[in-house]
C-alpha cells in the first residue's frame, strides 16, 4: 500500500509561501480517485459530497497546521467522520445556538470561515485572507481539472 | 497658576524615581515648547497612577476657554494624522465633560495599562514637538492607555481589510468596511457554492477520469520537479503526512505506479 520510506529533508529553510500548489493538486487528485474507486456505486448527490469533503480536506492539509483555519477545519471533518462510523459521543461540537441582539460586523465572516467563531477581529481578518487564497486555488484547481477531462465526461 | 496646583500633588510624584526631578523644574517646562517636556511628563502620568491624570485633567479646565480655541487650532496644525485624529477626540471629550467625570474614567483607564504604554510612550510623543496646548494634549492622549493601544489595533485592522480588498475582486470600488466585509462574504459564499458545484461536475465525469487521472499528474508535474522537494520540504518541515505523500507521489512519477499510492 503506502511506502513507509521518509524522504530527508534537503532545504530545511524554504520561505514560508500560501497553499501550495503542487500538494493541493496532488492531494486532491488522490483524493479524487480515491472516492471514484471505493465507491462507484453509491448515489451521485454521496460521491459528490465526499468529492466536496475530499476538497476541504486536500485544502486544509496542503495550508498546514499553522492556520487557524485548516485546523478548525479538520477537526470538523474527522469529527464528523467518527460521527458517521460510531454513535454519537459527544455533541461538544455542536455550534450553539446564541441568539445576539447586538449584530457586530463581523459574524457573518466568523459563520463562514472555519473556526472564525473563537477569534478576536484582527486574527480573523488574516485567516480569511489566507482562507480566500486556499479556496480561489482549489477552485482554480478544480475547474482546470474539470476543464482538462473535457466535454465528454461519461 | 500651573505650580500651586502641582504642589498638592508632589507626594505622589515623589513616589517614583522617575520624578527624582525637583517640582520647579516642571513648571517652566511645562510652558515651554518642547518634545522632552511632552516626554517626561507623559511618561510620568504613564508611570502613576490615576492621581497624575487628575493633575493633567484638571488643568485644561482651569485654563478656561483660552484652551478651547487654542485646541481647535492645534487640531489644524498638528503634523501627523493620527495625533490629530486622537487629539481632536481627546480635546472633544475635555469640552464635553467638566474634567471631574473625565477624571475617574481616565483615572481607571490610565491604571489599568500603565507599564504597556510607558514603552510605547517616547515614540508617540516625539513627533509633537509644538507648543503649550499641544503637548498638554499630547500627554492627556497618552495617558488614555486605550486610546494608543486601539489605534495600534486598529492600524492592523486597516491593513489587513486592505489586504482583503486586493483579494477579493472588485472590492476596490466599494467604500466603507461594512460594504467591504458585506463583499468578502458574498465572495466567500460564491467560492463555496462554486467548489460545490464542480465537485458535482467533477462526480459526473466518472470513468474517463479514472484513466485521465493517472496520466495526468505524470504528464504535467515532471517538469515541476523542483518544485516538488521545495514543498516538500516545506511540507515536511509542518507535518509528517506529507513527507510520507511526497514519497509516494515521486513513485508515480518514476514507474506510473499509481496503483501503488492507493
Amino acid at each position: 500500500m503506502k511506502s513507509s520510506t521518509r524522504n530527508p529533508n534537503p532545504n530545511p529553510d524554504t520561505p514560508r509561501f500560501g497553499p501550495s500548489k503542487l500538494m493541493l493538486a496532488f492531494r486532491f487528485l488522490r483524493a479524487l480517485t480515491l472516492v471514484h474507486r471505493t465507491a462507484p456505486n453509491s448515489s451521485n448527490a454521496a460521491r459528490s459530497r465526499r468529492i466536496q469533503r475530499a476538497a476541504f480536506a486536500s485544502m486544509a492539509y496542503s495550508a498546514g497546521p499553522r492556520r487557524a483555519w485548516s485546523r478548525a477545519l479538520l477537526c470538523r471533518l474527522h469529527f464528523h467522520r467518527a460521527r458517521r462510523r460510531c454513535a454519537r459521543r459527544s455533541r461538544a461540537a455542536g455550534v450553539p445556538r446564541r441568539p445576539s441582539t447586538t449584530r457586530s460586523p463581523a459574524d457573518g465572516l466568523r459563520r463562514l470561515v472555519p473556526g472564525g467563531t473563537g477569534m478576536d477581529y484582527c486574527s480573523l481578518l488574516e485567516e480569511t485572507a489566507d482562507y480566500i487564497r486556499c479556496l480561489s486555488e482549489q477552485v482554480k484547481l478544480m475547474q482546470s481539472i474539470v476543464d482538462s477531462v473535457g466535454p465528454g465526461g461519461r | 497658576m500651573d505650580p500651586p496646583s502641582l504642589m498638592p500633588r508632589l507626594p505622589d510624584m515623589c513616589r517614583f524615581p522617575m520624578l527624582g526631578m525637583p517640582p520647579p523644574e516642571l513648571a517652566p517646562r511645562v510652558g515651554r515648547i518642547g518634545g522632552d517636556a511632552s516626554v517626561e511628563e507623559s511618561t510620568v502620568t504613564e508611570q502613576c497612577g490615576g492621581s497624575k491624570g487628575r493633575w493633567r485633567r484638571r488643568d485644561p479646565p482651569s485654563s478656561g476657554g483660552a484652551t478651547e480655541a487654542e485646541s481647535s487650532k492645534l487640531v489644524s496644525t498638528s503634523s501627523g494624522n493620527e495625533l490629530a485624529e486622537a487629539e481632536a477626540k481627546h480635546l472633544k471629550a475635555i469640552k464635553s465633560t467638566d474634567g471631574n467625570d473625565n477624571i475617574k474614567s481616565e483615572a481607571e483607564a490610565s491604571s489599568g495599562i500603565c507599564n504597556k504604554l510607558a514603552a510605547q510612550n517616547p515614540q508617540t510623543t516625539e513627533p509633537p514637538k509644538q507648543d503649550y496646548i499641544h503637548v498638554r494634549a499630547r500627554r492627556g492622549q497618552a495617558t488614555d492607555s486605550h486610546s494608543l493601544a486601539e489605534r495600534a489595533r486598529r492600524d492592523k485592522i486597516s491593513e489587513r481589510m486592505k489586504i482583503l480588498q486586493d483579494l477579493v475582486p472588485g472590492c476596490n470600488k466599494v467604500i466603507g468596511k461594512a460594504s467591504v466585509l458585506d463583499e468578502i462574504i458574498n465572495y466567500i459564499q460564491a467560492l463555496q457554492r462554486q467548489v460545490e458545484f464542480l465537485s458535482m461536475k467533477l462526480e459526473a465525469v466518472n470513468s474517463p477520469m479514472n484513466t485521465t487521472i493517472e496520466v495526468f499528474p505524470s504528464k504535467d508535474f515532471s517538469s515541476q520537479r523542483y518544485d516538488t522537494t521545495s514543498s516538500l520540504a516545506y511540507s515536511s518541515q509542518t507535518w509528517e503526512y506529507e513527507q510520507g505523500s511526497g514519497t509516494e507521489w515521486l513513485h508515480m512519477q518514476v514507474g506510473g505506479a499509481f496503483e501503488r499510492v492507493t
